[in-house]
């Protein structure tokens, strides 16, 4: 390529600089959009990157076709507008790189009209910082990440949160474990990153005192005895009730050691790691989640009285290969229900502008299976704040503590854990967006 | 007291885990000088076959014997296949040295993708053959159970048994000679390239039992995707370069050192620091020792 | 033989003609292929750094995805506390990850083959590891590398990505042109002794531990450029856009490549960046079910990784060339 000799080497240079002088001579491509980006007249494109294959896809990889099962039920009840709702879900392997290659791709070959539900926090910040959505003035909606930052306005200008934060989250499980065992020694099981750090900033707020912590590196529950030294730790600081804030192999690590090593605290898990059915698809024991408690944001699984979770049941078989019905799939189905409702008040013809002032203007009174209110406004784009305690039943159902969703509520900074007393409307009609 | 006793007891537990893994790379390496990536894959596939016995069957044991029956075929085939034509046609130079690295790790990639694409991603689970739940001794539970006497026996008895066959039988004279002068080997009449692919079965048998062994071992799930496998790889070729890659004895002894340090780094110092301490624990072995605990002085030109 | 040797001015000359080509290029392309430009241009630095370290010196390296994160983190620490000029950082990232690479290849200099092997990987899975550990370092989500707008007086459509492509591709052609001039150089002649055979080598006097331990220094110093490339093109470096599978891709890149040809260094670069989009294509036009969909790209790169080394070991340019002088050689005789 860089050749033997200089003849050539000088016809090679004549050649590559004509033929640059003769590609910048072609006239760009006149182009004037008449209809936003990604929004034509009988559809709307939306795309999402997360981990579909690799070692962080468990769990995550049922989120697009439970989003694409909701949308598909939209689309046969006449669509949003006449328009039909489409997803184009692309695998970033967890990787940063690979989620701006990919949001990338969405954006400036496939034309999406909106990024939904990204998932990952340093995979969020590399597409923030790169893509820079909030320069392009592309919606990014429900990034699906508890990391906080994600809600401030100033530097995620386009950017809305749907997850109840960390911090959120352990500010009110440290109000509860105070409340209900006051004088039981704490432990706690987090990873050594910032998902763990931000959790032990709200347990510091909330002056939550563990007997003992345990940190671990993310990846390591896979390393055989690595989980051994865990509950060693645990039981030898005479832990009684222990916390479990990781991913839910780390959870599913802990728990299936802890039954070997016949150590049987009171377990109470985060909402990450905190679904049943990905445990036991780890090979947990339903037996051993027996009479844990767990957090959600969300009705129960398997709370078929609940007219969104009917629902959600509902599309899951219709539209969704009737796929195990757990939190993944409740969650990216009710992601769903929000967006399009998001969509259908940005307008008949939606533009990227009207769908972020419609969020901004009436997305605090958007229809949504949640227990706690949205609570997007024009200075606002965080979305749940809130979550209810449970305990894992013989199967390992979750069924709220005395029988009624008790929620709880608090803010990301300073604000007090308050008892909630939001009463959730009923569901729109046939639960297509109005 | 008892913190330290268990300690010792998860150490040693997972060094015979690491050991299986090392054994099988040491027997890769001992018969055709190649650092097998591949064989993550390889156990991934045999404790699949494993699996699909125990669904048909219900016996682990019988899965285990079947298991380790496909992995020393696997083993046998991609040598046979695979490196026999590789080592034709790239016998020098520069990518002589990264060839085989390389083969491998594409067929790791081609192995995980392929399961994905005809099992499927999702978790398969399977269920230890014994209990998996630690003694009682003095009302103190250990870290040791007899599911893990079952893998610590089967690193001993896998380690004596392949010493045996490599120090006193005619078969593994051949292999030995295979190994270190395959021209001068072929020259008295051993047959070269059977004899290697036999070298491969034996560490396809090996690796199938790791995976079989530390499935149950942990929450009994698995998938294409698992991290397991891939940490179990990596891992036991740390323990394996730890042990000097040349001795089975050196691998298992080095599997031990690594997961020892591992758990007492991970019990009195910061459960954070497992990656690092692998890599510093190898930097310092290989420092003192560049050959390994176990290696002969000229045996690491490659 | 009747060829003339090139000279150093039109070598030079051949290079800022490449440039000017691909700038020109630059604005007549939209913009993901910019992006892929600049990313293709990052993968271009890194994988011509190893090709220095294995097929001119004969070294084996899996972790050069972790000196590259070396690189990016020294580049953006550098431009968040001393708020460094954007050239000064890149700068910083190449000496930080050469210095990690003197003291790593004086340790690897010792090691040979599969040694050194298991060292560079356990440094693949250990170092991203570290930045949870200290605070500067700004744990999982990593750290912001932003090196800013592009000068006005490019003109207001000039977009980020061009400006990204532009730093990129600037830095590849130094890099290579730099490379292709060390190569020929007494450090160059001195390395293929080595590789060809080290006893000989040693023989003719070459101090073989020093002559390979600057080879891994200048292969490091390379990666970490490309390393605060890529953290460029995302504009943040954190610890898992370093992963194992980077330091593997690039080993892939280098055999596509021809493991011990510089020129054929954009072939791998290319691969790279287009097999996932290719694999999607293919899985669009079959119109796949998702288990296909999301490993075909898998089975791709593997089954091509296998070929290639099967088929054309030493790479499609080398094979090329070693056919042309076997016809020439037969033409003239």
């Amino acid at each position: 390529m860089f050749g033997y000799n200089r003849r050539k080497l000088l016809v090679a240079s004549v050649v590559l600089a004509t033929g640059g002088l003769t590609l910048s001579a072609i006239p760009a491509q006149a182009f004037s959009p008449r209809m936003e980006v990604g929004v034509s007249s009988t559809e709307i494109k939306l795309g999402m990157t997360l981990p579909m294959t690799g070692t962080a896809s468990p769990g995550y990889n049922k989120i697009p076709s439970a989003v694409k099962a909701y949308f598909d039920y939209v689309n046969a009840n006449g669509g949003i507008n006449g328009r039909k709702i489409t997803l184009i879900a692309k695998d970033d392997q967890y990787v940063p790189t690979l989620a701006v290659a990919k949001t990338n791709e969405l954006l400036l070959r496939d034309k999406v009209f909106a990024l939904l539900s990204p998932l990952g926090t340093a995979n969020n910040k590399a597409v923030a910082s790169s893509v820079n959505p909030g320069r392009r003035r592309v919606p990014v909606l429900f990034v699906n990440t508890g990391f906080s930052g994600f809600a401030n306005k100033k530097a995620y200008p386009t950017t809305f949160t749907i997850l109840p934060s960390y911090i959120v989250e352990a500010k009110i499980m440290a109000e509860y474990i105070k409340d209900t065992f006051p004088d039981k020694k704490i432990g706690l099981l987090y990873q050594d990153d910032d998902f763990g750090d931000d959790a032990l900033a709200g347990f510091k707020q909330a002056g939550l005192n563990f007997a003992i912590k345990v940190p671990y590196a993310s990846g390591a529950q896979g390393i055989a005895g690595v989980p051994a030294t865990w509950i060693q730790k645990l039981s030898g600081a005479g832990a009684e009730v222990v916390v479990l804030f990781g991913v839910s192999s780390a959870t599913g690590a802990a728990l299936g050691t802890a039954a070997v090593l016949k150590y049987g605290p009171k377990w109470i898990l985060g909402s990450v790691g905190g679904d049943a059915t990905t445990i036991k698809a780890l090979g947990v024991p339903a037996g051993v989640l027996y009479n844990a408690t767990g957090a959600s944001f969300l009705p129960a699984t398997s709370d078929t009285t609940d007219e969104y979770v009917a629902l959600f049941q509902d599309i899951n078989k219709k539209y969704n290969n009737n796929a195990v019905f757990d939190n993944n799939v409740l969650v990216g189905m009710n992601t769903a229900f929000v967006t399009a409702q998001a969509i259908k008040a940005a307008g008949t013809n939606p533009t990227r502008r009207s769908l972020i002032m419609a969020i901004e203007k009436s997305g605090a009174k958007f229809a949504s299976a949640g227990l706690t209110p949205l609570n997007f406004s024009a200075t606002s784009h965080t979305g749940y704040a809130g979550y209810w305690f449970g305990t894992y039943g013989p199967t390992g159902d979750l069924k709220p503590n005395g029988g009624a969703y008790t929620v709880y509520t608090t803010d990301s900074a300073n604000g007090a854990v308050v008892k909630s007393t939001y009463k959730r409307p009923a569901m729109p009609t046939k639960g297509l967006p109005n | 007291m008892y913190t330290f006793i268990n300690t010792v007891l998860i150490g040693i537990t997972s060094g015979a885990i690491y050991s299986l893994m090392a054994i099988a790379l040491v027997l890769v390496w001992r018969s055709t000088r190649v650092v097998n990536f591949a064989q993550a894959g390889q156990a991934l596939l045999s404790t699949y076959v494993g699996y699909a016995c125990i669904q048909q069957f219900n016996s682990f044991w019988l899965a285990l014997i079947v298991s380790m029956l496909a992995g020393a075929l696997i083993g046998a085939f991609i040598d046979a296949v695979l490196m026999r034509t590789l080592f034709r046609r790239v016998s020098h130079g520069p990518i002589a040295g990264v060839a085989p690295i390389i083969a491998t790790l594409g067929l790791l990639g081609l192995i995980r993708a392929g399961l994905g694409l005809f099992v499927g991603n999702q978790d398969v689970i399977i269920r230890p053959p014994v209990s998996n739940v630690g003694y009682t001794v003095a009302g103190h539970t250990l870290a040791f159970s007899p599911l893990k006497l079952v893998i610590v026996s089967t690193s001993i008895i896998l380690m004596i048994a392949l010493s045996i066959l490599f120090a006193k039988t005619n078969l593994g004279l051949s292999l030995r000679a295979a190994a270190f002068s395959p021209e001068i080997a072929r020259l008295a009449g051993v047959r070269v390239d059977r004899i290697r692919t036999l070298g491969w079965a034996i560490a396809g048998a090996a690796g199938a039992a790791a995976g079989m062994l530390q499935t149950p071992n942990g929450n009994g799930s698995f998938s294409p995707d698992s991290l397991d496998f891939s940490l179990l790889l990596v891992f036991g070729f740390i323990a394996a370069v730890i042990g000097g890659l040349e001795s089975l004895i050196g691998a298992v002894l080095g599997a031990l050192l690594l997961g020892l340090v591992l758990a007492f780094v991970l019990t009195y110092i910061s459960g954070s620091l497992v990656f690092i301490t692998a890599f510093v624990l190898l930097i310092l072995v290989l420092l003192i020792r560049p050959q390994g605990i176990i290696g002969a002085k000229r045996g690491r030109r490659a | 033989m009747h060829k003339i040797k090139s000279t150093n001015a039109t070598r030079l000359l051949f290079f800022v003609a490449i440039g000017v080509f691909f700038f020109l290029l630059s604005n007549r392309v939209d913009e993901l292929r910019v992006y892929q430009g600049a990313t293709l241009a990052m993968y271009v630095v890194a994988i011509s750094s190893l090709i220095l370290l294995t097929g001119y010196s004969g070294q084996v390296s899996l972790g050069h995805g972790a000196l590259m994160a070396i690189g990016g983190y020294a580049a953006a620490l550098s431009h968040e506390h001393f708020g460094a000029p954007i050239w000064i950082c890149f700068g910083i990232g190449v000496l930080a990850a050469g210095a990690a690479g003197a003291i790593l290849g004086t340790a690897a200099a010792r090691l040979s083959g599969p040694y050194l092997a298991g060292t560079t990987l356990a440094l693949a899975v250990g170092l991203p590891s570290i930045a949870n550990q200290f605070t500067i370092l700004g744990g999982e989500q990593g750290l912001l590398f932003d090196v800013g707008f592009p000068p006005e007086s490019l003109g207001p459509d000039f977009t980020q990505y061009k400006w990204y492509f532009w730093i990129a591709g600037l830095s590849a052609l130094i890099s290579i042109w730099w490379l292709q001039n060390l190569l020929r150089s007494r450090y160059g002649r001195t390395w293929r002794a080595i590789r060809g055979n080290e006893v000989a080598a040693e023989l003719c006097g070459i101090h073989i531990g020093r002559s390979k331990t600057l080879a891994f220094t200048v292969s490091s110093g390379l990666a970490g450029l490309a390393g605060a490339l890529l953290a460029m093109t995302i504009s943040t470096v954190s610890p898992s856009a370093f992963p194992l599978a980077l330091s593997f891709s690039l080993l892939t890149g280098a055999v596509l490549s021809g493991v011990s040809t510089l020129p054929g260094v954009m072939i791998g670069a290319l691969t790279l960046v287009a097999t996932p989009e290719i694999a999607d294509v293919i899985a669009n036009r079959i119109a796949a079910s998702e288990s296909v969909a999301t490993n075909l790209p898998g089975i791709l790169v593997s089954a091509l990784l296998i070929l290639v080394v099967l088929l054309v070991p030493n790479g499609p340019v080398e094979q090329w060339r070693a056919s042309r002088i076997r016809k020439s050689a037969n033409t003239h005789r």
